[in-house]
C-alpha cells in the first residue's frame, strides 16, 4: 500500500467532469474509433458493446461491490475492526473476498477463527482466499480473478470505514457513467498500547482530520498519490474488459499505479461524503515501515517511468492547468533570474538561519515541559 | 471463569430506521451465541423501549428481530412508551420489565462486536459497576488505565452495568439529564457508592456516527441544546459552582440559540428550586477537564 504523502494544496482539475451519467474518456475514444468509416462492421459492434458495459457497469444478478480485503493474519485485532465496520455497513450488496497472503497456518487459523464469529448474514459474504508468494499486488490480482462485483475497492486490514462506504459508491455508480469512484478518507493516527489483561492492544492518538484533496486532481497525481486505497472503486470492466491488473513488480505503490492507471482511462467522479479513516499507526508494522526507503524511491520510479513511456489521454481541462502551470513556471524563472532576488540573497539566508533558531528553541522549550 | 449470568440488552428506539435495529439486533444475537458458547451467558433478552411520536418497528420488522434473537436461545421484550421518556428514563423503565443479572445499555444504531459481550461480562465482575466498550469507526478520547481499564465515566451508546449496582444507586437520573450525561452521572455516583468504572477496548461496537467531508462530527441543534443544558446540570451536580458561571456567561454571550436556550433551561429550574442536589464536594471521583468529563489522549 502506498503511504499517500501529506496533502498539498493543488488545483481542482477533475478528469473528464461531465452531465450525470455522461460516457467516460475511454467510452468516448471507443466510440469514436467505431465510427471511423475505416472500421469493419464486427469490429465496430464490439466497441460498442464494450462502451455500453462501460455506461452501464450494474448487473443486478451480482453484487454491486467486491471488497478486496488484504491481510497476512498477523494483526487480528485491527482486523476484527476492519470486518465490524463492514458488518455495520448500511447497504450489504456487497460480497468480501479476505485474502489471507504469506500467513502460516497458525495465522491462518486465526483468520478463519474471526470469520467464523461473525454474524451469519454477513458470514455467508465473505470467502477466505488463501495466497501465496509474490508482492503485495499478488492477492489483489487473486482476488480480481474471482470478484463478481460490479465495482471492485480494496481496504486494508488495519483501517476503517463508515456505515455509508459502500451506500455512498452504490449512490453514485449509477449515474458516474462507468468512472472511477472517489470518496473522501479522514488520517487518524494510532499508537500501540497494552490493554488490560496485558493484551497486545492500540488506542486513537490523534482525531480524524480530512487532509487529503476533496477532489481528485490527475496532475497532482503525477507528482504524488493523494488517494487512499479505500476511498476509491474500480468499475470492474477495467479490470475484465480493459485488462488492467496490479503489478506485481511493484513492493509498494501498487495503490497509486492503479489509481493512476485506471483514472486516466475511465475517469473520476468524487463522492461528496468522508466515508473512511486512514490509520496512521504510530509504530508497528505496515508497508510505510517493512519497506526501506530506496524500496520506496524505486517503486516510485517505476510508477513514473510507466507513465512517462506511453501515450496517455489527459482529461478535459488539462490543457488549460498545464499552460496555467507553464506560465507559473516561467514566472518563478524570472523572479529568480531577476537583479532584486540575487540582491536579496544574504536577507534569505538570514531569516533562515533565524527560523532555524526558533526551531531549536521550541523544540527545547518542548522537552523542557514535560 | 465463573458462573453463567443472564443478560438484558436494553435499546431505546426515537424513530430511527429500522433496516439499523434490526442489523443491532442481528449483531447481538451473534454475539450473545459466542457469550453462551463461552459458558458465560445463561438466558438473555433484547429489550426495545420506543419513545417516538409513533412506533418505529412494524410487525414484519419485529418478526426478523425476534428470529435472529430466538434462534440464539433469547427473547425479545418490545415496548412502545407512547412517550418521549429519553435516553436515561427509558433504560429505567425497560430494567423494570427484567430480572437478569446485567444491564446492557446499548444505542439502536450500535453494532456489536462478535466476541464483545463475552469480553464485557468477564470485564463486569466483582466491583466492576459497569464496564464500557471502544467504539468505532469514531473511538472516544478519554483515557484511561492501560492495567486496569479503570476511567472516569463509561459510555452509554454500550455499557454492560451489574443490576444490583443498578439499583444500589436508583439507575440514571432520568429528572435532571434527558439525552445526555446521564451516562457520566451514572459512572460517578457509581463510583461513590464504592463501585469501579471500566473500559474494555478490545470490547468493540460500531457505533454510527459520521464525519463531514471537512471531518467536523455532525451535530443537530437538538443535540447541541441538550449536550449543552447536561453540562450545566453536570457541574451543578457534582459542586462546580465556578464552572457553572462560567458556562452560563458565554451561553448567554452566544448568538447560537441552542445555547441561550439551555441557559435559560437552567435558570428556570434553578429559580424553581428543582436542580439537584450537589454532590462530592470534595470532587473525589468528578472530573471536568478542560471542558471534558475524562482526561482526553488527544
Amino acid at each position: 500500500m502506498y503511504r499517500p504523502s501529506a496533502p498539498s494544496v493543488g488545483s481542482s482539475m477533475h478528469p473528464d467532469r461531465g452531465p450525470d451519467n455522461a460516457p467516460s474518456m475511454i467510452a468516448r475514444i471507443m466510440m469514436d474509433i467505431a465510427h471511423q468509416p475505416h472500421m469493419d462492421a464486427g469490429s465496430s459492434e464490439k466497441l460498442v458493446s464494450l462502451v455500453e458495459e462501460f455506461g452501464s457497469p450494474r448487473d443486478s444478478s451480482r453484487p454491486f461491490l467486491t471488497v478486496l480485503l488484504r491481510t497476512q493474519g498477523t494483526r487480528i485485532e485491527p482486523l476484527k475492526d476492519a470486518l465490524l465496520c463492514l458488518a455495520a455497513q448500511t447497504d450489504a450488496d456487497f460480497e468480501l473476498l479476505l485474502l489471507v497472503h504469506n500467513a502460516s497456518s497458525k495465522q491462518s487459523e486465526s483468520v478463519e477463527h474471526v470469520v467464523e464469529q461473525q454474524p451469519p448474514l454477513f458470514a455467508e459474504r465473505i470467502t477466505i482466499v488463501p495466497v501465496d508468494g509474490g508482492t503485495r499486488g499478488t492477492p489483489l490480482n487473486e482476488g480480481l480473478s474471482r470478484a463478481v462485483g460490479s465495482y471492485i475497492a480494496v481496504y486494508d486490514d488495519d483501517d476503517l470505514v463508515f456505515a455509508n462506504w459502500v451506500e455512498e459508491f452504490h449512490h453514485l455508480a449509477g449515474k458516474a457513467g462507468g468512472r472511477l469512484l472517489r470518496a473522501k478518507t479522514a488520517v487518524q493516527s494510532v499508537s500501540l498500547v497494552t490493554w488490560p489483561q496485558g493484551q497486545a492492544g492500540f488506542n486513537t492518538s490523534s482525531w480524524p482530520a480530512a487532509e487529503y484533496p476533496q477532489v481528485f486532481d490527475v496532475l497532482e497525481h503525477f507528482r504524488v498519490n493523494q488517494t487512499p486505497f479505500m476511498s476509491v472503486a474500480f468499475p470492474s470492466v477495467v479490470f475484465s474488459k480493459l485488462g488492467l491488473t496490479f503489478d506485481e513488480r511493484l513492493a509498494v505503490c501498487e495503490d497509486w499505479d492503479i489509481i493512476l492507471r485506471a483514472s486516466l482511462f475511465c475517469g473520476v467522479e468524487d463522492v461528496d461524503a468522508l466515508t473512511s479513516i486512514y490509520r496512521r499507526w504510530e509504530i508497528g508494522s505496515s508497508s510505510y515501515s517493512d519497506h526501506t526507503s530506496d524500496v520506496w524511491k524505486s517503486a516510485e520510479a517505476r510508477v513514473v517511468e510507466k507513465m512517462n513511456s506511453r501515450p496517455i489521454v489527459l482529461p478535459p481541462g488539462a490543457v488549460e492547468e498545464i499552460r496555467q502551470l507553464l506560465a507559473d513556471r516561467e514566472q518563478y524563472a524570472g523572479i529568480l533570474q531577476s537583479r532584486a532576488w540575487k540582491l536579496s540573497r544574504p536577507i534569505r539566508g538570514f531569516v533562515r538561519v533565524a527560523a532555524a533558531g526558533r526551531n531549536s528553541l521550541r523544540r527545547l522549550r518542548h522537552r523542557g515541559a514535560r | 471463569m465463573g458462573e453463567a449470568r443472564s443478560v438484558t440488552v436494553q435499546s431505546i428506539l426515537f424513530e430511527n430506521e429500522p433496516g439499523g435495529i434490526i442489523r443491532a439486533a442481528e449483531a447481538v444475537a451473534n454475539s450473545a451465541r459466542l457469550a453462551r458458547e463461552r459458558g458465560l451467558l445463561s438466558s438473555w433478552a433484547l429489550a426495545l423501549g420506543d419513545c417516538g411520536t409513533s412506533p418505529t418497528l412494524d410487525e414484519s420488522h419485529l418478526a426478523r428481530i425476534r428470529h435472529s434473537v430466538e434462534a440464539q436461545g433469547g427473547t425479545v421484550v418490545h415496548i412502545y412508551f407512547g412517550e418521549n421518556l429519553g435516553h436515561g428514563g427509558g433504560h429505567n423503565r425497560l430494567a423494570l420489565q427484567t430480572r437478569s443479572d446485567l444491564l446492557l445499555f446499548l444505542n439502536p444504531d450500535a453494532v456489536l462486536g462478535p466476541d464483545s459481550l463475552a469480553l464485557l461480562m468477564v470485564a463486569v465482575g466483582d466491583n466492576v459497576g459497569v464496564v464500557d466498550g471502544r467504539q468505532l469507526p469514531l473511538e472516544h478520547p478519554k483515557d484511561y488505565d492501560s492495567a486496569t481499564g479503570e476511567t472516569s465515566w463509561a459510555s452509554g451508546a454500550c455499557s454492560l452495568t451489574q443490576r444490583h449496582a443498578f439499583e444500589a444507586v436508583d439507575g440514571f437520573d432520568h429528572e435532571t439529564f434527558f439525552l445526555y450525561c446521564d451516562d457520566v452521572d451514572y459512572s460517578w455516583r457509581l463510583k461513590l457508592a464504592g463501585y469501579s468504572v471500566r473500559h474494555e477496548p478490545a470490547a468493540r461496537v460500531f457505533h454510527d456516527k459520521r464525519l463531514t467531508v471537512d471531518g467536523d462530527i455532525v451535530a443537530s441543534p437538538a443535540e447541541v441544546y441538550f449536550s449543552a443544558e447536561a453540562g450545566l446540570f453536570l457541574a451543578h451536580k457534582y459542586s462546580r459552582p465556578q464552572i457553572v458561571t462560567s458556562i452560563l456567561e458565554s451561553f448567554r454571550k452566544s448568538s447560537e440559540k441552542s445555547l441561550l436556550d439551555a441557559a435559560a433551561e437552567y435558570d428556570r429550574r434553578n429559580f424553581s428550586g428543582i436542580l439537584p442536589s450537589p454532590l462530592d464536594p470534595h470532587h473525589r471521583v468528578s472530573q471536568f477537564v478542560n471542558g471534558n468529563y475524562a482526561m482526553h489522549r488527544y
